[in-house]
Order: C-alpha cells, then sequence, then structure tokens
C-alpha cells in the first residue's frame, strides 16, 4: 500500500514571503489552517426544514444577508440568496443538513488580520466600505480584493478580519496583503 | 547663494532653516515651505524654460498647478520626471531641476531660430506644411519636428519607485481648501459626518495664504491654519495634502492622486512614490477657486510677466518679491490689492494700466502706491529678451511711452475652476456680468461653492462653503446647526474682468496659450480660414491642448474668437474638460498591480513539486501550468514533449489536471437543467458514470466541452475548460436564475477543492491500483470507460476516480482533496516509477489531443457548430436546450460550410502550420477559392510526421484528397491530404482496454 | 457608476458583469415559428436612448444575476431587481 499523504499549504516562503515590521506590529497576518468548509445551498421548497435543522444542530439561526452568526467553533456566513457558507474550527460534518452541500475545506484558503492598520491595508485591495459606522463585527463581504474574489468579514473590534480566497489565489492574495502592508508595520508569518 | 529678492519678513516659509537645490547645474538655496518656482524668483532666476515650438524664453507666469511655462525635469537618473510644474514642485533639500526643450543651453538656445520660421509653425502647420510626399512625413518631417518642438525628456529607465491604490468612503468630500473648502469641511465636520478634504497644493488654505485679508481680527492665513487646527483634531475628518481631485465619476466616485513622496528626493522606505484614491462620497462640495486670466499683448511670455494674483502669492506666502519696479496692466479691481501688497513690500509700481476708461479703486491704489495711471491704455509691447527689461504703454489717445521695468502683473478677470463639474458631460453655463463660465448642472451629489461658483469676495466665498458644508451633512443625516459665519474686511471691488480681452496694439508675438505657443494672430488665422467653432478651434490651433489642459488660455481663446467672429461666447461654445484634472502618471493608475503582479497567478496543486523537477512553465489565463520537464539532455521543448509522449503511449504519464473548470452541480432536476444546458443528454446517465458533453451559445455556436459525472441521483460533477471555467459558471447561474428558476438545481465551484491528474498510458491502471486502498477493484470490469466511482488513496484518503482519457490511452483521472494534492503527485510518481512513469506537461498533451482530433480552445473559437465539429449527431432531438433551435438556421445547414478533418502533408517531411487556407490543388489561393482553415497542428510522434486539424468545406466527403494548405503570411504553401482527425487508436481499443 | 445588489449593498461597476438586454425572453423552442422567435431573440434589440432594462450579475459577489433598469444616456440607475424574481414573476403572469 502505498504511504499516508500529507496535507500541505497553499503557501511557501518564496511565493508568499513573510514580513518583520521595524517596530510594533501595524498588525499581523496569519494563514488560519484547517478550516472546515462547505457551501450550503437551500433546496426549493425546504428552506425551512434546512433552517430548523442548522438551529437543531447548531443553535443558529441562518442569517438573511451578508452576516456571520457562530456559535462555538461553528459559524454560517451569507454568501448569496438561500447560499450560506458553513464554517468549522473543529471537524465538523455539514453533509448531513437536508441542502445542497459541497465540501469546500480545501477548496478555499483562509487568512487573519489583526491589528489597527488591518483596516487601511484592506482598504488598498477591497473597495467596501469598513469604516466602523459601516461594518462591524459580524459583517461580510462578498467582494474582491484587486479582482480575487473574497469573502471578508470582521471578527471584533481590535479589528480582526477573516478573509477567505480560492485556493489557488492564496499566495497572490499573501503578497499583494504582505506588499500593502510594508509601510504599515505588518507582521505577517508562515505556519510552520 | 544669495536670495536677493527674499523679503525681509513674512510668508509661510520656515526662514530659520535653509535648504539647498540645484537648477541647471548651478546651486541655490531656498526655505521649507518654498515652491521650485518660488525660489528661483527669491533667488533672482526669471529664465527658467523655453517655449514648445519657437523655443522662447520663459520664466513664471502663475503660482499653481495652471502654470504653462515654468515646466522643468526634476531629478535625475531613472526618477527623472518631465514637465513637472516649477510652482506646484515642493522645494526639498537637494532638488535637482534642469530646464527642458533648450539645446545647448537655456541662456543660448539655437532652436530659438524657429521664431525666424515662424510662418512655418503657425496655427495648422502640421495641416499645411508636411502633407506631400508622404514618406517624408515618418523620415524627415517627423524627426525634425520632434527634435525641435517639444517638452521634457522622460527617463528610458524602470521607474524605480512604487504606487497605491486605495478605496475610502466619506459623507462629504471637500475639493480644495481656499476659504470655501475650509468653511464647508468645518461645517461638515463638526457635524460628525465623515469628511475628506483634498487639496492640491502641500499648504492648505489657499488664497487665504496668497492674500492679506482679515477674517474677524486675524489674519486670512491665521485663520486658515486655525481652521486646519480644528479640523485634524475631528476624528472623522480627513485632510489630503498634496492630493488634486482628478476625476468625477457616476454615482459619487471621485478620483484623487495623494503625492505621498514627490516632495522628497526618494520616498521613504516602503512608501509609495504617488497614492492614488478612489474616494466615493455620499455628497461633495466643490471649492477650486478661481484662477486669473492674462491679457495678451505683444512680448507678453517675456520672462517677468506674471499673473498679478501670483505676484500676490509670491509676496505673501513665499516671501518673494517678483520684482523691484513694476507695471500692473489691469481690466478689474482685483489688481488693487497687488499695487498695495507690492508698494507694503517696497517695490515700486511705477505704473498702472487700466483698460478699462475709469475705475476708481485701482486709482486710489495707484494714488497711495505712487504710480502713475493709465486709464483706457495697454500695453503695447513687452520687451527685454531673457529678462523683461520694460514696456511700452498707449494711453487710448494715441500718446504712449516707454518704462523700464523687471515685472509686469497682469489680471484679466477670473475663470472658476469648474472643470470637475464637467466630467459627467454638463455644459458649463456663461454669465455676462461675471463675464464667466458657472458650474452648469452639477453631478448628482455636488455642490459647489466660493469662487468656483463665482462667489469671489471672501465674506461671500465663507458663507457659501459653511452652508454648502452643512446642507451637505444634513443631506447625509447629521445635524449641522447654524454657523456664526466670521465677519471680514472690504471687499476689493469689481473684481470680474469683462474685457478688453488684450491689447488693442499689435506688435509682436502676444501669447494666448503659453505652452503650445498659440498667439492671438493664430486665432485670427484659424478664423479666417474658418476654423471658427471652438471644437475646430483646439483642434487647428493645439489651444488648450497642453499638460496644463488650457487652464489660462481656454476662455480667453474663445472670447477672442468670439470677438473676432462677432459673435457672443455661448455662441461660440466651450470645449468640455474631461479627467483627470491634472495629468496622472500611469504609473499610479496600475497601483501595485504592475510586472508579474499586474493580475493574479494561480498555482495549481503540483506547482511546488513541478518546480522542484525544473519544469517550465506556461501561462494559461492566470494559471501558472507546467509546460513540459526537460532533462538533462534535451535541448529545446520539442525533444522533452515528444518524449513525455512517446513515454504515456508506451508506458505511463501523469499530467496535473487541476486546472480544469470543477462545478459540484445538485438538485432535484440537476439532470432536466443539464440536458438543457448541452446538447446531449443527461438525465439518462446512470450513477457512477461519465460522459461527454457539450455546450452551445444560444445563437447554435459551440461555447464549451468536457465531461460530467453522475455522483449520485442529484448530484452531478461538471468539468470545463480552463479557459471557460468563469464563463460556464456565469452562463449556468445565468440559466438557472434568469431561464428556469422554478428548477431545483445548485452550483459550487469546486476548481480549487480538487487536486486532479490524470494518469495515462498502458501501465495506468498498475499505478492507480497501487494507490487505491484495500478493497476498492480498478479492473477494467469494476471500472470500465467512463466509470466513476469515489473511494480512498493511501491510507483512508477520501478521492474520485475516473476512467476518462483525452490522450486516447488507457487512463484515470484521480481527484484528492488539494490539501493532498502535493503529496499526491509525488505518492503517484513513486508508485508509478517501477512502471516507467514521467510527469508530462501542456505541450504533450496539446499533442496528444491533437493526435485523437479532440476539439480544444483552437476549434471552439467561437465560429463553428457542433455539426462543424463533427458533433451534428450528439444534438438531441427528444429535448430543447440551449442553441438547439438556432442549430438549424439555413446557414448552419450549408453543405459548404467548413467541418472538421484532419490532414496530414504529403510530402512527410513538411511541416504544417495553424493558420493556412485551404485552397483546392491547381486553382489560385484567392477569397473565392478558400475552402477552409488549418486551426491546430503538431509533428506526430506516434506517426513520424506533422499533422493537422481544421475546417474544410464538405471535408468528411474529401477523406484522401488533397488540397493545398496556403499560409501566405509565412511563406507556407503545402499540399496536404485530407484524413481523419483521428491519428491514433482510430477503434479506441486502447482507451476501452 | 455603483449598483446596488439586492443582496450585497451598493458596489463599484467593477463587480459586476453586463450581459445586455433584460427586455427579451426565451421563445418556445416547440412553437411553429420558434426558428424566427429565436432570430430575433438572439439577434433583434432595441436601442433607447434613455431607460433600459439590463441584465447584470454581481460576478465578483454574490454571483446574483440582476434585471437593472438604467437611464443608459445619464448612467442613473433607478431600480435593480433580482432575476430570478423577474423571473419568476414573468411567468406567474404568463400562466
Amino acid at each position: 500500500m502505498a504511504e499516508t499523504l500529507v496535507a500541505r499549504s497553499a503557501l511557501r516562503a518564496h511565493v508568499a514571503p513573510p514580513a518583520a515590521p521595524a517596530g510594533a506590529p501595524g498588525f499581523t497576518l496569519r494563514e488560519v489552517p484547517d478550516l472546515t468548509l462547505a457551501s450550503v445551498a437551500a433546496l426549493k421548497g425546504r428552506e425551512a426544514e434546512l433552517a430548523e435543522a442548522v438551529r437543531a444542530a447548531y443553535g443558529l439561526d441562518l442569517p438573511q444577508g451578508p452576516k456571520r452568526v457562530a456559535s462555538g467553533p461553528v459559524a454560517f456566513v451569507g454568501a448569496g440568496p438561500g447560499k450560506w457558507l458553513a464554517v468549522s474550527s473543529a471537524a465538523t460534518d455539514f453533509s448531513a443538513l437536508p441542502a445542497a452541500v459541497a465540501d469546500q475545506s480545501d477548496g478555499r484558503s483562509a487568512f487573519r488580520l489583526a491589528g489597527p492598520k488591518a483596516r487601511e491595508t484592506l482598504a488598498t485591495l477591497i473597495q467596501v466600505d469598513l469604516h466602523p459606522r459601516a461594518f462591524g463585527a459580524g459583517d461580510v463581504a462578498l467582494t474582491h480584493a484587486a479582482s480575487i474574489a473574497v469573502t471578508l468579514w470582521q471578527l471584533d473590534d481590535e479589528p480582526s478580519y477573516e478573509i477567505l480566497m480560492f485556493r489557488t489565489y492564496a499566495a497572490t492574495l499573501w503578497r499583494w496583503i504582505v506588499e500593502a502592508g510594508r509601510s504599515r508595520g505588518v507582521e505577517a508569518r508562515l505556519a510552520g | 547663494m544669495s536670495q536677493s529678492n527674499r523679503l525681509a519678513a513674512g510668508g509661510l516659509i520656515d526662514r530659520a532653516s535653509s535648504i539647498g537645490f540645484t537648477f541647471d547645474g548651478r546651486r541655490y538655496a531656498g526655505h521649507p515651505g518654498d515652491t521650485l518656482a518660488s525660489a528661483l524668483l527669491a533667488n533672482g532666476v526669471k529664465l527658467v524654460g523655453r517655449s514648445f515650438k519657437y523655443h522662447r524664453p520663459r520664466g513664471v507666469l502663475t503660482a499653481g498647478s495652471e502654470e504653462p511655462n515654468a515646466l522643468v525635469e526634476l531629478r535625475s537618473g531613472a526618477r527623472r520626471e518631465p514637465n513637472a510644474k516649477a510652482t506646484v514642485a515642493e522645494l526639498y533639500d537637494g532638488l535637482e531641476a534642469t530646464s527642458q526643450n533648450r539645446w545647448p543651453s537655456l541662456a543660448f538656445d539655437l532652436m530659438a531660430v524657429n521664431q525666424l520660421a515662424s510662418p512655418v509653425f503657425v496655427a495648422g502647420f502640421y495641416y499645411k506644411t508636411f502633407m506631400w510626399p508622404a514618406k517624408f512625413w515618418e523620415k524627415l518631417y517627423e524627426p525634425m519636428i520632434r527634435r525641435a518642438a517639444g517638452l521634457g525628456r522622460l527617463s528610458g529607465e524602470a521607474d524605480p519607485d512604487s504606487y497605491e491604490k486605495i478605496t475610502a468612503h466619506c459623507d462629504v468630500l471637500v475639493i480644495g481648501s481656499g476659504p470655501a473648502g475650509l468653511a464647508a469641511a468645518l461645517a461638515a465636520g463638526r457635524s460628525g459626518a465623515r469628511v475628506i478634504l483634498a487639496e492640491e497644493d502641500f499648504a492648505l488654505g489657499g488664497r487665504l495664504n496668497s492674500d492679506r485679508r482679515l477674517i474677524g481680527d486675524k489674519t486670512s492665513a491665521a485663520w486658515a491654519a486655525e481652521a486646519v487646527a480644528e479640523l485634524e483634531s475631528l476624528p472623522e475628518v480627513t485632510v489630503l495634502r498634496r492630493t488634486p481631485v482628478v476625476g468625477v465619476y457616476d454615482d459619487g466616485v471621485y478620483a484623487a492622486l495623494e503625492r505621498v513622496s514627490d516632495h522628497m528626493r526618494e520616498p521613504g522606505a516602503h512608501q509609495p512614490r504617488q497614492r492614488l484614491w478612489r474616494i466615493v462620497a455620499k455628497r461633495s462640495v466643490l471649492a477650486a477657486g478661481a484662477l486669473e486670466r492674462p491679457i495678451p499683448f505683444g512680448g507678453n511670455d517675456t520672462p517677468g510677466v506674471m499673473l498679478a494674483s501670483a505676484v500676490r502669492t509670491y509676496l505673501n506666502r513665499f516671501g518673494v518679491a517678483p520684482g523691484k519696479r513694476a507695471v500692473v496692466y489691469a481690466n478689474n479691481d482685483d489688481a488693487a490689492a497687488t499695487i498695495a501688497d507690492l508698494a507694503a513690500a517696497g517695490c515700486e509700481v511705477v505704473a498702472v494700466v487700466d483698460a478699462r476708461g475709469d475705475a476708481p479703486a485701482l486709482h486710489a491704489a495707484a494714488r497711495a502706491a505712487r504710480a502713475s495711471l493709465v486709464f483706457g491704455g495697454a500695453i503695447a509691447r513687452a520687451y527685454g529678451g531673457r529678462s523683461l527689461k520694460g514696456c511700452e504703454i498707449v494711453d487710448g489717445r494715441g500718446g504712449g511711452f516707454k518704462v523700464a521695468c523687471d515685472l509686469i502683473a497682469v489680471s484679466g478677470g477670473w475663470n472658476p475652476s469648474i472643470q470637475l463639474t464637467t466630467h459627467l458631460s454638463a455644459r458649463p453655463v456663461w454669465d455676462d456680468r461675471l463675464a464667466a463660465f458657472l458650474p452648469g448642472a452639477r453631478p448628482v451629489g455636488m455642490e459647489v461653492a466660493g469662487a468656483a461658483e463665482g462667489a469671489y469676495g471672501l465674506g461671500d466665498a465663507l458663507a457659501a462653503g459653511f452652508r454648502a458644508g452643512a446642507a451637505a451633512a444634513e443631506a447625509c443625516g447629521f445635524a449641522a446647526g447654524a454657523v456664526d459665519v466670521p465677519a471680514t474686511d472690504q471687499e476689493p471691488g469689481d473684481t470680474h474682468g469683462r474685457g478688453p480681452w488684450r491689447s488693442p496694439v499689435k506688435r509682436g508675438k502676444a501669447f494666448v496659450d503659453f505652452q503650445n505657443d498659440v498667439t492671438v494672430s493664430d486665432v485670427e488665422l484659424a478664423a479666417r480660414e474658418g476654423f471658427k467653432s471652438v471644437e475646430h478651434l483646439k483642434r487647428y490651433t493645439t489651444l488648450g491642448m497642453a499638460t496644463d489642459q488650457g487652464r489660462t488660455s481656454n476662455v480667453l481663446g474663445l472670447a477672442l474668437m468670439a470677438e473676432i467672429t462677432g459673435r457672443s461666447i455661448p455662441e461660440t461654445g466651450i470645449t468640455a474638460a474631461r479627467a483627470p484634472f491634472t495629468p496622472v502618471a500611469i504609473g499610479a493608475l496600475a497601483g501595485a498591480h504592475r510586472h508579474k503582479e499586474f493580475r493574479p497567478t494561480r498555482l495549481p496543486p503540483s506547482h511546488f513539486w513541478a518546480e522542484e523537477q525544473g519544469a517550465v512553465f506556461t501561462e494559461t489565463g492566470q494559471w501558472m501550468r507546467a509546460a513540459y520537464f526537460p532533462r538533462p539532455g534535451e535541448k529545446d521543448w520539442f525533444e522533452s514533449a515528444v518524449r513525455e509522449v512517446t513515454t504515456v503511449r508506451t508506458a505511463v504519464g501523469v499530467y496535473d489536471a487541476s486546472t480544469l473548470g470543477k462545478i459540484d452541480i445538485q438538485g432535484a432536476d440537476a439532470g432536466v437543467f443539464l440536458d438543457r444546458v448541452y446538447v446531449n443528454a443527461f438525465s439518462s446517465l446512470a450513477v457512477g458514470k461519465a460522459r461527454y458533453g457539450l455546450m452551445l451559445r444560444e445563437d447554435g455556436v459551440a461555447m464549451d466541452d468536457g465531461t460530467t459525472t453522475r455522483l449520485g441521483e442529484t448530484h452531478y460533477y461538471m468539468t470545463t475548460t480552463t479557459a471557460n471555467a468563469g464563463g460556464v459558471m456565469r452562463h449556468l447561474e445565468l440559466c438557472k436564475q434568469w431561464l428556469w428558476p422554478e428548477l431545483d438545481v445548485h452550483f459550487s465551484s469546486v476548481t480549487d477543492q480538487w487536486a486532479q491528474y490524470a494518469i495515462a498510458g498502458p501501465r495506468s491502471r498498475e499505478v492507480v491500483a497501487a494507490l487505491v486502498d484495500e478493497g476498492f477493484d480498478v479492473s477494467n470490469e469494476a471500472l470500465p470507460y467512463m466509470g466513476a466511482r469515489e473511494l480512498t488513496v493511501c491510507g483512508g484518503v477520501k478521492a474520485r476516480l475516473f476512467r476518462l482519457s483525452f490522450s486516447g490511452e488507457l487512463a484515470y483521472e484521480l481527484a484528492v482533496p488539494a490539501r493532498y494534492g502535493d503529496a499526491m503527485i509525488r505518492a503517484i510518481i513513486k508508485a508509478g516509477e517501477p512502471f516507467g512513469i514521467c510527469p508530462y506537461g501542456a505541450e504533450a498533451l496539446a499533442i496528444m489531443r491533437i493526435e485523437k482530433g479532440h476539439a480544444a480552445g483552437p476549434e471552439l473559437n467561437g465560429n463553428t457548430t457542433a455539426a462543424d465539429l463533427g458533433m451534428g449527431k450528439m444534438l438531441s432531438k427528444k429535448k430543447d436546450f440551449i442553441g438547439r433551435t438556432m442549430s438549424g438556421r439555413e446557414a448552419f445547414l450549408d453543405p459548404e460550410r467548413p467541418s472538421l478533418v484532419g490532414f496530414r502533408p504529403v510530402d512527410r517531411s513538411a511541416r504544417l502550420r495553424s493558420g493556412a487556407h485551404f485552397v483546392p490543388r491547381g486553382e489560385t489561393p484567392s477569397a473565392a477559392n478558400d475552402q477552409g482553415y488549418m486551426t491546430s497542428t503538431a509533428y506526430s510522434p506516434s506517426n513520424g510526421h506533422w499533422i493537422g486539424l481544421g475546417f474544410l468545406a464538405r471535408g468528411p466527403e474529401r477523406m484522401g484528397e488533397i488540397v493545398r494548405a496556403y499560409d501566405p503570411v509565412r511563406g507556407g504553401d503545402v499540399e496536404v491530404e485530407v484524413v481523419s482527425p483521428v491519428f491514433v487508436d482510430p477503434e479506441g481499443a486502447r482507451l476501452r482496454g | 457608476m455603483r449598483i446596488a445588489c439586492p443582496f450585497c449593498g451598493p458596489r463599484g461597476v467593477d463587480e459586476f458583469a453586463y450581459l445586455g438586454d433584460a427586455t427579451v425572453k426565451r421563445p418556445n423552442a416547440d412553437a411553429p415559428d420558434a426558428l424566427p422567435a429565436f432570430v430575433e431573440y438572439v439577434y433583434l434589440r432595441d436601442n433607447p436612448a434613455g431607460l433600459h432594462r439590463e441584465l447584470w450579475q454581481h460576478a465578483l459577489g454574490c454571483q446574483s444575476w440582476l434585471v437593472v433598469t438604467r437611464n443608459v444616456r445619464t448612467h442613473v440607475i433607478d431600480q435593480v431587481e433580482a432575476a430570478r424574481d423577474v423571473a419568476a414573476a414573468r411567468s406567474s403572469e404568463a400562466e
């Protein structure tokens, strides 16, 4: 039998360079590893059944609109009319939900940006208004970072953000964030 | 290094520190707060540049971004920037400036002989003089003109600096920081609204810093400084200095260019040179002020002739006397302040020439300055060449006299800076009382305040600014409250400058557009020759077409044309201003996205492994794909690709097919939906089976193809071509959301979720068998051709295994979650080693698909139908599908339509090229004899000669016939035999084996 | 130009993909005059100088197809609706 396979990140230092600031970091950049992700779409006529199942399994009301609701390791992120992204920081099986569920755990990479300069750095790549009056913890934006499709949400008021992109774009987006972050004290470290 | 013209006191400069700079290699000193222009003037340097066509000596005309004359090259080496305006270039220690468009030196310019040839260089000379013979243009005229006429030089080196783009949202954007702008920003900012104040200058305050006015008990400059301090203390107010707003776009989007590092020798660590702001504002207040107009007279471009308002700026803001003996020439009362300020600074005002008959304000100012006053007069001519020495004044009654002077301050009235109101195509409106164009319809959400809407008085501008700022904030839901508009001192009187528009005396060249060397005579000539419309005037004379976009010349040129042709100004028209308001470097538009970062790069799961193997990569859209994997001793791609093909056909190879688009499709109606988007049926496909599918556009032309597998009763897995993945997804969503919203079907892009490897070749089954976990049978019986199953590999990793073949060999596609993609390719290679496996790249794949006659991009080229591709029989008769009806249109049924066949050269050693057209043997190559074209060619290692695919009229009926493949572009003319498009294993025995 | 996506809110035009006329309806392929009806559906377009209904997709967003009612002379957008809602309303009217 063949040897077991090792899981690897989409990032390597030569295409996703780390960065250390000269002084105190303006923000930190990290990959969020091992997320369980699934796209979830409500089947026709079974929307209520799905909402009930999510409530029963995770104690969450499916958000209407671009919002993120979370409970424990599990979160649901509005991804379009009748569509959600199910996210979990633990091993979670979403496939039993009464919905069209597609595993995306390997389809997306996720980064976390945290710190006072995270917002301004994102503004060099993303055109959505991230001012606290317009975008706060729990808000979600389906948008693009200089043409790379992303899903962005704010976790807390530090502020910290998580940004998801299709996995094969991860190295490029990491580079672009680091580039924009250099003048803003980015501290970027690859896992491992 | 004496600053001989620096006043003893005053100005917003830091006199405590001195900074050095060079101009044409000579060292000078200035102070922080200076512009290059003010520092040169302080050092007594008046000659700053040479003009575009005639190489006439030029000095500083203005004190702002409207400057047409004082253009220089800044810095040297790769950072050299041509055509920088000395009037906005902020002085820094070590600034290097070089005059441009002169040879061999600024003071002695041989090209000034162009003046002697000026009859040749008049308006329209491009059109008239050099028209014939045409071939002379490229070889003689253009190089000659380029050497003689022109502006600064590009460095010719790569720009070493970086640029950045950023988006900002706000409630209120205030454009300009003069009295109206500061007031608007204060009113809006105090309400708590999010405010951005953008000012192109490095100092905030506009004319508050240029004029000696009083607001309450403070000087106007002190009031401005306090206002700025308050604004900067407000948390929701952003003040952007050195940031002109350059464009207005629909729905409250504005572009502004922040010159982050232009005032430094080089940018600080990691700092961009410039930052392009995209500002999304709910409301905006345009408070861009107004620019003074010159009055043309002979020699009005002599260094030392300056706008009267600019004279005040140099005196009051920079503490510089631009001259010691001044003549003031005006057609309105605004120059009274210039006379007073010159006198206060200790300059002698020798004469005041008022073009009007009587003007008490100027009379009083002239008397106070002990200047002689000429009513109804004009300057006939200025003289002095490289530096103004004097002028001839006529008094309007036939008399005249000469006076010696080194400064002429000209005041011809004001033009509101309304350009940003016209970017969305609104037309300005002429106002006779103000003698100026005022904003017409405002862009939605924009208010105009202060001098930009003709409110020239300081008190009026402040009041309008507070009003507009408050209204803008209130429109965004903030309570602005009442504002006490501070009191101001006496306003100057009638500053409107309703003419005369020029000196009545014609002596020497009287310039209208200084930068493009357009004179009053050129405007007259254009009128005589019939170019009377303002659009023709502009194009015929180039008036207003230089880098200053005619800021000081457009209205003047228009007024002169109106006067010459006896029409009103509105009848003569106005040319529209478009973005950008000031020149923008291309680098700023690109921002960080240049060179390899121009667009994102997608790395397939095997990328890092492929790098280790020394793969040579090719870009396919955004993807980096391995093109081939060279081995030692192989001298080019061809050798490597041929070896890879041979290995696949005789042993086994592996290819990363992850770049194919992959779409997960679920829902009760998934099968019905696929029936409607593919020409063939998928609802009848058995679970665990894959099928090739062809999609058409609604017009009947082929759109994309791929295989779709049925994973479950209501679950399918579609693959698309790499190039069309995004387009297919959009198309499916359109069909679902717009055409058939009643269907229960859902898509999820899983392109990135799965690492998918094609394992192909007669030994592929043995490799696959070594990888799958125990208990999974991959025999031909258990997993036949076009079978698919879900299983685990390498000890429990979930996987999907498809029995698909693009190469024509026995082959599988093995998909694992992408995180295992890197380990999977290594495991495949290891498992394949005993069978002689090699990785193959896109080049080998391309050869093999041509050998098998599979259509790809060159065949799915937006012109071809299913029938053209030889797939007419696939079109289902039992169901409707996208493109079905239009497939039956007459032109598509024409039997003469070229359809897909294969070709091989009659002379087997001949090379084939795609792009060749087919012509019957013995016929002349002509459009009438054109019977189709070659789309794909390759050297076939399996056949030992070149092969081709192409579309030929009645192709399938002409097997064995010989036609010409005629390729005049590359000189090709080869006889080819029409054959089946399948060059390898036509029965398909191998892939089913 | 900015388009107010009903799900995501107002976004810059760079997030949207333009398709074209939203006033044409896909004909019944089984009708006897299907071919001429399809020719009209595929090729023939009005070009109104003013309000027009257009299909746009929020391609770099929630993937919703939208029917945007836009003045093509001024770019002023009157209304943005989800295409699925417009389509559903249209088919229920037709019944």
